[in-house]
């Protein structure tokens, strides 16, 4: 039977109450009584605290309380490990260094938070900061990733022997062996440096303890709300029941926004609880340049080797990632570099290895794209180069080596983000890569189009590149459907939503099953009073993982409505239909009942409920994907660049996706739309600049270029499914993919336009000032 | 950021060490600065308003003259930390003498900046360093300048600094420079002129 709801452009369910204002946001939120926070922050990256004297601060009217490492006593704890560690294994090292509430000896990283001031107003707070004397004596800080493991460099950890946080080397097959017998080997370096999330919304978190009710609750911009609650109870020594965390609409997440136990998370609950008043702090601009976590950062020595007719024979990759001053979300980031570097491509010898540094610059967590960006970039340069190198044309050196659509599920035998080995689920690259061959027009572009402009002295350059996205890891998610006695259905998740349109997703696929309109189905997300269990919103997972737990709990819901409706109807289950909120017999349409009457009398108010019965017609379900779900696509672009300014025009932007089956394609454009922006800013406009000492340059949008609407092109989104093999949707995640691809897509058509220059991008971010100096450089040798 | 430059004063040499070396005159020449006071030998401390684009406040800090070779060099070690962060810097001035009696100075140094200046000023603090420098050794050449009429003249010396707003000005000046030609200036204060006419007379009628 063809989908009535799933797959369908239907427009937002949450819209209007957005666009409208009438969106509860973290800072929305105002309770009587309430206190206002500020932190002071380090303006050192490295230095030792000698000394704290708040008492000017504690003199100024309207200052409640001050704070600092000291008077947290024995609750300062440094925050959990926000993944399970790696196994303890050979080839494998881990030291886990965990961020700290406040500081109390060293301070790691420029923007780290030292006290807190807890006053009347948030004005009085600012200002009370500033009456704090603090003694801080510099250090010398890490924060070149070569020089931070070079013996004899200053150490982030002074407990440590030296700045490695982690060492992993994984291997497939042989590479060396595979080398001695290629025709030709590439090697490079190959940079790729930090940006930031930039989230519309900053972070925030009201924390109200009721001393009365004993109660906690949390309204908290997090995208992981239920371990937010979960560690939250276990370090203030209450009951998981005592604690309410709430995620509330969230002005966008991209990564930073995860079970992050930032400071601040673990400072202002305490705080709220030692007070028994309620606290708000919201983050401002600048405060989320140095305290939110970032990414990127990464430095390749790579070699490929390949035999004479474009087939990559071995790859190698040794690689150095910047953690950032502590490094709570394990390996996570270079483990997803280390499964993409591959691409989707048959590559039968691998060997990666990855060292760790802790560095005195703000934290390193994924964002929108977590690594795989970097992996991708590595690759696709490489092919680019061989490409010239052995006189191959680039999209046939790709064709050549993709997994064949018959390999799957193919096992990449690395271990991904979760320990487990990485198995493509399913895959089928070059329909997907013809396709955005065709869209964009490639054949005609090449052959016509582009001398014409070439001969009329314009710079034009064509890039189309090929990806792959793990997504949809587990550990699970899970959901209750119930069908309430109007009518409607109430359905509720514990992932949080951060804008991907999950109230109107989800309730296609419950629509789906049920058959109400979409409307009438009522999302909650995010709310751990409304469901006790799950992890969270990330690694393109909602899709996948709470997307099939909706689907599965809606399932059983529909069985319920067609056994009680068939006992009441006096039909049997499978020639009962249900459409509209009406289950009816097929045959005589107007013999039907209501979902909601049907709803009233599976919770009777008098008589009994069958022995091995539940009442209602609910249910609650949950799915824990053992391996991930593996999405691809291509992405391709024409752009023009001005040989003097160095500004470049992008005149045509083509994605293909296939993320198995599409549950709404409004909404997944709109994933596109949003991943390719921020990969535009990882290509050319955004990074964020440290000097030697770790102080951040660019922290405020006067400098820090985001991608604004005058960058962004027109996106053409093509759409291929491949369902999933490994869940009943069919689906896979697609937050992320919009990113990934980008940086490698940008270089390849930049070195495309420029062809009559000697240029080879192998770093990024690029800027048009970089790329101005790349190419005198190279004119210059 | 490294700082380097050259400037050359209407006086001899003597009279420029003496008053480089005068924490009053001294003082008076630093833009923003609001006190400098002697603690100990060749060290002062003291007090001074910065103004770089969005950022202001006040600095308190350190000054020390070191290595010494009068009338020659010295080496000016600054530290200073406030509301808008902090800055470390070390500098070499040299100063030689010059044909009519004018002495040439040569500065380099590096200066280590952190916290709000160096997060959200960045774009700024080149061009207001070097304006701030500008004015202050400009400022100091007016002096040295007074001191040469009033020996000629065997008068007091008179000459007074100008005031931290003179100083916000010039830098503010020296600023828009970089953005805008001065006949740009001309022509947008006319059309200016011109629509504010327009307005009056609009409103008389």
């Amino acid at each position: 039977m063809p989908n009535k709801f799933i797959g369908k452009r239907i427009v937002r369910n949450e819209d209007p109450q957005l666009l409208t204002g009438q969106a509860q946001f973290v800072d929305d939120v105002e309770i009587p009584g309430m206190l206002y926070a500020a932190f002071l922050r380090s303006d050192y990256a490295h230095a030792r605290l000698l000394s704290i004297d708040v008492s000017a601060a504690r003199q100024r009217p309207g200052v409640v309380a001050i704070f600092t490492a000291e008077d947290m006593g024995d609750d300062w704890q440094p925050g959990p490990p926000l993944v399970s560690p790696p196994p303890t294994a050979k080839d494998v090292i881990f030291n886990s260094r965990r961020q700290v509430p406040l500081v109390k000896d060293k301070v790691r990283h420029a923007g780290e938070a030292i006290a807190v001031v807890i006053a009347e107003s948030r004005y009085i707070a600012e200002d009370a900061v500033e009456d704090i004397l603090v003694e801080l004596e510099p250090l010398e800080a890490v924060v070149d990733l070569e020089k931070g493991l070079v013996a004899g460099s200053p150490l982030v950890h002074d407990d440590l022997d030296s700045n490695l946080a982690a060492h992993l080397l994984q291997k497939k097959g042989n590479y060396e062996e595979a080398k001695s017998k290629a025709d030709l080997v590439i090697k490079r370096r190959i940079v790729i440096d930090r940006g930031a999330a930039s989230a519309m919304e900053n972070r925030g978190i009201v924390a109200n303890w009721d001393a009365k009710s004993q109660y906690l609750t949390i309204w908290d911009t997090t995208q992981a709300p239920i371990p937010i609650r979960n560690g939250t109870a276990a370090r203030l020594g209450l009951s998981e029941h005592q604690v309410r965390v709430i995620a509330p609409f969230i002005g966008g997440g991209f990564g930073p926004k995860m079970m992050m136990f930032y400071a601040e998370e673990l400072v202002i609950p305490w705080a709220s609880k030692r007070l028994a008043r309620p606290i708000k702090w919201i983050e401002d601009r600048r405060e989320n340049f140095y305290a939110t976590t970032q990414e990127r950062g990464q430095i390749h020595d790579v070699e490929i080797a390949l035999s004479r007719d474009g087939h990559i024979l071995g790859l190698k990759d040794v690689f150095l990632h910047d953690s950032g001053a502590y490094d709570p979300y394990g390996l996570t980031i270079p483990l997803n570099t280390q499964c993409h570097a591959m691409g989707g491509y048959d590559i039968k010898n691998f060997t990666t290895e990855v060292s760790v540094v802790f560095t005195n610059k703000t934290l390193t967590t994924p964002v929108r794209g977590a690594g795989r960006p970097q992996g991708i970039f590595i690759i696709e340069r490489l092919l680019d180069i061989a490409s010239k190198e052995l006189g191959i044309d680039r999209m046939e050196i790709r064709k050549r080596n993709f997994i064949s659509p018959d390999a799957f599920p193919y096992e990449h035998k690395i271990i991904d983000q979760a320990f487990a080995p990485l198995i493509l689920d399913t895959g089928n690259y070059l329909p997907v890569m013809e396709k955005a061959l065709e869209m964009i027009g490639y054949e005609e572009f090449v052959k016509n189009e582009q001398p014409r402009l070439r001969r009329e002295g314009k710079y034009v350059g064509i890039g189309v590149v090929p990806f792959i996205e793990s997504t949809g890891v587990g550990p699970y998610e899970g959901a209750r459907v119930t069908v309430e006695a109007s009518g409607k259905i109430s359905v509720v998740t514990g992932i949080g939503t951060q804008g991907q349109g999950h109230f109107t997703s989800f309730a296609q696929i419950v629509a789906e099953q049920v058959g109400v309109p979409v409307k009438d189905v009522r999302i909650v997300t995010g709310d751990t009073a409304e469901f006790h269990w799950g992890t969270g919103t990330f690694a393109s997972r909602g899709a996948v993982v709470a997307g099939n737990a909706i689907h599965s709990a809606a399932s059983i819901v529909r069985k319920k409505i067609l056994e009680l409706a068939s006992k009441v109807l006096e039909a049997p289950a499978n020639e009962l239909e249900l459409e509209d909120g009406l289950v009816r017999v097929a045959d005589i349409p107007n013999k039907s009942i209501t979902l909601g009457e049907l709803a009233l009398l599976a919770n009777p108010l008098r008589g009994a409920v069958e022995p091995g019965t539940e009442p209602g017609l609910e249910a609650t379900s949950y799915f824990g994907p053992q391996y991930g779900a593996t999405a691809f696509g291509t992405h391709a672009m024409i752009l023009e660049v001005d040989p003097e300014t160095m500004m470049i025009k992008i005149k045509r932007y083509v994605t293909v996706e296939d993320c198995g089956t599409v549950l709404n394609p409004l909404i997944l454009e709109g994933q596109i739309h949003g991943g390719v922006s921020l990969g535009l800013g990882n290509a050319y406009y955004e990074q964020l600049h440290f000097d030697e000492n770790g102080q951040l340059l660019n922290a405020s949008f006067a400098d820090y270029l985001l991608v604004s609407a005058t960058e962004m092109p027109r996106i053409e989104v093509g759409h291929f499914e491949t369902r999933s093999s490994w869940n009943e949707l069919g689906t896979k995640g697609v937050g992320e993919a919009g990113a990934i691809p980008v940086p490698a897509l940008f270089a390849q058509a930049v070195e495309n336009a420029l062809y009559d220059q000697k240029l080879e991008i192998l770093e990024m971010p690029l800027s048009p000032n970089r790329l101005f100096e790349l190419l005198h450089k190279e004119k210059s040798q | 950021m490294k700082i380097e430059g050259e400037y050359t004063f209407d006086g001899p040499r003597e009279d420029v060490w003496k008053l480089v070396r005068d924490p009053e005159i001294l003082a008076t020449c630093m833009p923003g600065t609001q006190s400098l006071r002697l603690v100990g030998e060749n060290e002062y401390e003291g007090e001074m308003s910065v103004h770089v684009g969005p950022i202001t406040g006040v600095f308190s800090g350190r000054l020390v003259v070191s290595e010494e070779v009068p009338p020659e060099s010295c080496v000016l070690t600054v530290e200073g930390k406030g509301k808008p962060g902090f800055l470390n810097g070390t500098g070499k001035v040299q100063l030689s003498e010059q044909a009519d009696h004018r002495t040439l100075m040569t500065y380099t140094g590096e200066v280590q900046i952190g916290g709000r200046l160096a997060g959200v000023g960045q774009r700024m603090i080149d061009t207001v360093s070097k304006s701030m420098i500008r004015q202050g050794l400009g400022t100091l050449n007016e002096a040295i300048k007074a001191r040469g009429v009033a020996r000629a003249d065997a008068k007091e010396v008179e000459y007074t600094p100008p005031s931290e707003t003179k100083f916000a000005a010039a830098v503010a000046k020296d600023m828009v420079g970089g953005f805008l030609s001065s006949k740009l200036i001309v022509w947008l204060v006319l059309v200016l002129v011109a629509v504010i006419l327009v307005i009056v007379w609009l409103n008389v009628k």
